[in-house]
């Protein structure tokens, strides 16, 4: 049942993690190694996805975004339930899975769930875990996630898990993920140790669920503890919510008790992945306890949602309190001839208004989610800049007190939007 | 200065094509040109500075449209579409009444103008030539439209005269309510159906009026292309050399090197972009219909040759999984089907002035049309401007229709 620890001797970790410095008061800054030259300062954002693509954004436009950034290099994060169908072409695709999404040269994490889109709950037979894919539910067995896995070659994966949970789960639900997450772990390294080859450029991540319990949550921290540390690359926060907007609405009482519950559990050297659309007060509260890895899907919720970000992070700014979000929607915006945000050096912000991004959304126009994404990134990208530099300077405390101060940052879904579920599909009401 | 200069730069010496340099207010714009249609203020998913990437001189804006969202008002307020979108180079509006009698069900034309019930409230209202100038003279397109007295081009009799002379009428009505005729230039609509003394007469009495261009309407709208390149021709045959000459939604590829042929200088057409929105790639061979499931694994580019930003990076199998599926392939093949309507139009140009245009159009043909026969219209087109095409084994008798619901042929399966 248990694997032999000399099969991970050779399955040696690419990813390397380094902690540069660990503030009294607010979370650690280190360096995450993905592959030879992508080296990324944590607290990282990945980069969200869908179907391989930033969300509305060609490589292109993406690129334009970040020449305003200091960091060239990101993380992609990408989801197996987005990108399923593309398992057979990508096992035929003789370059890597980067070069494959547009993006020659960055890393690759793969995930099996997206944290933009609310995961259904419920379908967990025995052996399998369900996957949402655009063309329903499918059961995925470990053999056949790790076959797939294969296929994608990402520089990161997850290993699988049961991460149906959220904090009303029964005390049965919870237990029931950590069991079923034990037995899927043990499947997946043993199908790793059988294929030696098509594993040796991917680091897995370990993942910790168990709910709302501090003993589920141990026995699952237990459970990836057991395997010798160096056939995994790190840890994966699993089953606080259920993905979409869910994650934007947690309450930080019931949250950071079991976070900082777990983190007392792990050795430092390794980073912790949270993906989801956490908010922004909640991120900052989630670094201090040692978490060290984000992903945009909340910059992206909120463009879906018709929101531009404007919550202030700059600490000289004036005046210092500002709105969490500005709706687009609003009518108030039809003549605004000003920027979405002002002093924001965004494209969108550079060369468009508040009144074309209304007149956008009025007419349905895809450029509308476009432009606000490119902001929301925008925007988004910054805000960990500054954590950066805030948590060098051991001053996250003073952060959390600015953007606390400004209001609440749960993301309603906008239901002005009409247009908005046929935009994926076909969008064909848009059609001129 | 005039808003409007334009200036033959080098002739066809066998055909009537010409290449020309058009400078406006907000841009210049080299000629052939292909216009991409931004309906509502906006490309389809591609960002204004995609487009100056793309080499994009001049973009077309629907004043019916426009009108209606965001409005004369919010426009005016913004100072014009230019400033409204954030587009720094040179736009084209048309009257809006095409819009009208296209998109709205009760839209009757008499001697006032465009009857039509709001979509919006149901009231009546009435778009009048004065009406359309005060619109586009709000929006502050480089060029403007006369609104023109549109029938259906299959229709025929007595109707398509009165038609032709009420839009001689109605050009003076817009030359006289035109308010901005120092920053914009507005042009007359030859009009006249299929019928060669109509169009005729509409080109000598607009060449009458003082004005910097024209465009030639009332075509591509489901009559025969038999008939639709004869109007192009006698209408070409008589407009001055000097001035530039637009032929209103025209934009299929062979359709395109036909009319440049014939002597045109300015297009526009949805069709580049809308057939991107359903997974569609143009390429010289016709169409790539990427949905298809033979593109599932093919790990090309669109097209090898292009330099498109889109062709830079995807391949086709990539395209394949997201077209229709995610909206950033709407933006990717929009840029590439740009991309490629703009690099036609390029290459002809380059032709022009190298005087081997007649050779461009042979080459390109030859690979459009492929294995299959050259169809008749675009063979005896060609021969009108002295640019004779090799004989096919076989003769294509089937009478096509020109209208954009024909778009050029997807590739065949067995391509
Ligand atoms: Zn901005
Ligand atoms: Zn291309």
């Amino acid at each position: 049942m248990h694997c032999h620890p000399v099969l991970f001797q050779m399955n040696k970790v690419n990813m390397k993690f380094v902690i540069k410095n660990i503030a009294k008061s607010s979370g650690r800054l280190g360096q995450l190694r993905i592959k030879e030259d992508v080296e990324l300062s944590t607290p990282l954002l990945m980069q969200t996805t869908k179907g391989g693509s930033i969300p509305y954004l060609s490589a292109e436009v993406f690129e334009m975004l970040l020449k305003q950034q200091q960091q060239q290099q990101f993380l992609l994060q990408l989801t197996l339930c987005s990108m399923d169908q593309m398992a057979e072409s990508l096992g035929q695709w003789s370059r890597s899975l980067c070069d494959y999404v547009g993006y020659p040269g960055q890393s690759t994490l793969l995930l099996l769930r997206d944290p933009c889109e609310a995961t259904p709950t419920g379908g967990n037979d025995r052996d399998v875990v369900p996957m949402f894919t655009r063309r329903g539910k499918e059961a995925l067995t470990a053999k056949r996630y790790m076959e797939m896995v294969a296929q994608f070659r990402p520089d990161v994966y997850q290993g699988m898990c049961d991460a149906d949970t959220h904090p009303e789960s029964t005390k049965k639900r919870v237990q029931k993920s950590v069991d079923r997450t034990e037995k899927f772990m043990e499947e997946c390294y043993a199908e790793q140790a059988g294929k030696q080859e098509s594993f040796s450029q991917c680091t897995m991540l370990a993942p910790l669920v168990g709910g709302y319990s501090t003993y589920a949550r141990t026995q699952s921290i237990q459970h990836a503890r057991k395997q010798p540390s160096e056939s995994y690359g790190g840890y994966i926060f699993e089953g606080f919510h259920t993905n979409g907007l869910a994650a934007t609405n947690l309450k930080s009482e019931q949250l950071l008790p079991i976070v900082e519950h777990c983190m007392q559990q792990l050795e430092t050297d390794k980073p912790r992945f949270m993906p989801g659309a956490f908010t922004p007060p909640l991120t900052l509260e989630l670094i201090r306890l040692g978490a060290d890895v984000f992903d945009t899907s909340y910059a992206y919720l909120a463009a879906a949602n018709y929101k531009a970000l404007t919550f202030n992070y700059d600490k000289d700014a004036v005046p210092a309190v500002q709105a969490v979000f500005l709706d687009v929607t609003d009518d108030e915006l039809k003549e605004q001839f000003t920027p979405l945000l002002s002093n924001c050096s965004c494209l969108a912000c550079r060369q468009h208004t508040r009144a074309y991004l209304h007149h956008l959304y009025k007419t349905h126009e895809l450029l509308g989610p476009i432009l606000l994404m490119m902001h929301n990134l925008h925007h988004y990208l910054g805000f960990f800049e500054v954590i950066r530099t805030q948590l060098a300077q051991d001053e996250l405390p003073q952060l959390l007190a600015l953007l606390t101060s400004q209001g609440s940052y749960s993301i309603q879904p906008n239901t002005k939007v009409i247009a908005k579920a046929a935009m994926g599909k076909g969008f064909s009401s848009n059609a001129a | 200065i005039p808003p409007l200069t334009y200036k033959v730069i080098a002739e066809c010496s066998v055909s009537k094509a010409r290449a020309g340099l058009m400078t406006l207010r907000h841009s210049e714009v080299r000629t052939p040109v292909f216009m991409p249609v931004g309906t509502q203020g906006t490309l389809k998913g591609v960002l204004p500075d995609q487009l100056i990437e793309l080499d994009c001189q001049i973009l077309l804006g629907n004043t019916y449209h426009l009108g209606l969202r965001p409005g004369i008002e919010t426009l005016q307020h913004a100072g014009g579409l230019h400033n409204f979108m954030g587009w720094p180079r040179a736009i084209l509006t048309d009257s809006g009444g095409f819009q009208m009698v296209s998109l709205l069900e009760l839209a009757e034309i008499n001697e006032h103008g465009v009857n039509f019930r709001s979509p919006f409230d149901n009231s009546e209202c009435m778009l009048t030539p004065e009406h359309s100038m005060q619109i586009q003279n709000a929006i502050g397109a480089d060029i403007m439209m006369q609104l023109d007295d549109v029938v259906k081009t299959t229709t025929t009799g007595p109707r398509v005269e009165e038609a032709m002379e009420r839009t001689i009428r109605w050009v003076d009505r817009c030359i006289k309510a035109h308010a901005r005729n120092d920053d914009q230039s507005l042009f007359p609509i030859v009009q006249g159906g299929l019928e060669i003394p109509l169009r005729e007469r509409c080109v000598t009495a607009l060449m009458e009026r003082e004005v910097r261009g024209f465009a030639v309407g009332g075509l591509s709208g489901g009559e025969s292309k038999h008939d639709f390149w004869r109007m192009v021709d006698v209408s070409t045959n008589h407009l001055p050399r000097d001035k530039p000459r637009y032929l209103m939604g025209v934009g299929f590829a062979a359709d395109l090197v036909v009319c440049v042929a014939l002597g045109i200088d300015m297009f526009d057409c949805v069709f580049p972009t809308r057939t991107a929105r359903f997974g569609c790639a143009l390429v010289n061979k016709g169409q790539l219909n990427l949905k298809h499931q033979k593109y599932k694994h093919d790990m090309q580019p669109i097209d090898a040759a292009c330099g498109c930003s889109t062709c830079k990076r995807y391949t086709r199998s990539y395209l394949h999984h997201i077209a229709t599926n995610e909206s950033v392939s709407c933006s990717l093949l929009s840029v590439h089907n740009v991309a490629y309507q703009l690099g036609l139009m390029s290459s002809m140009r380059d032709a022009v002035q190298r005087d081997e245009f007649p050779q461009f159009v042979r080459e390109f043909m030859a690979e459009h049309f492929d294995q299959e026969p050259i169809p008749t219209w675009i063979r005896e087109a060609l021969a009108a401007v002295c640019i004779e095409l090799p004989a096919d084994a076989t003769i294509e008798t089937k009478v096509e229709i020109s209208a954009p619901t024909s778009p050029p042929k997807d590739l065949k399966l067995s391509s």
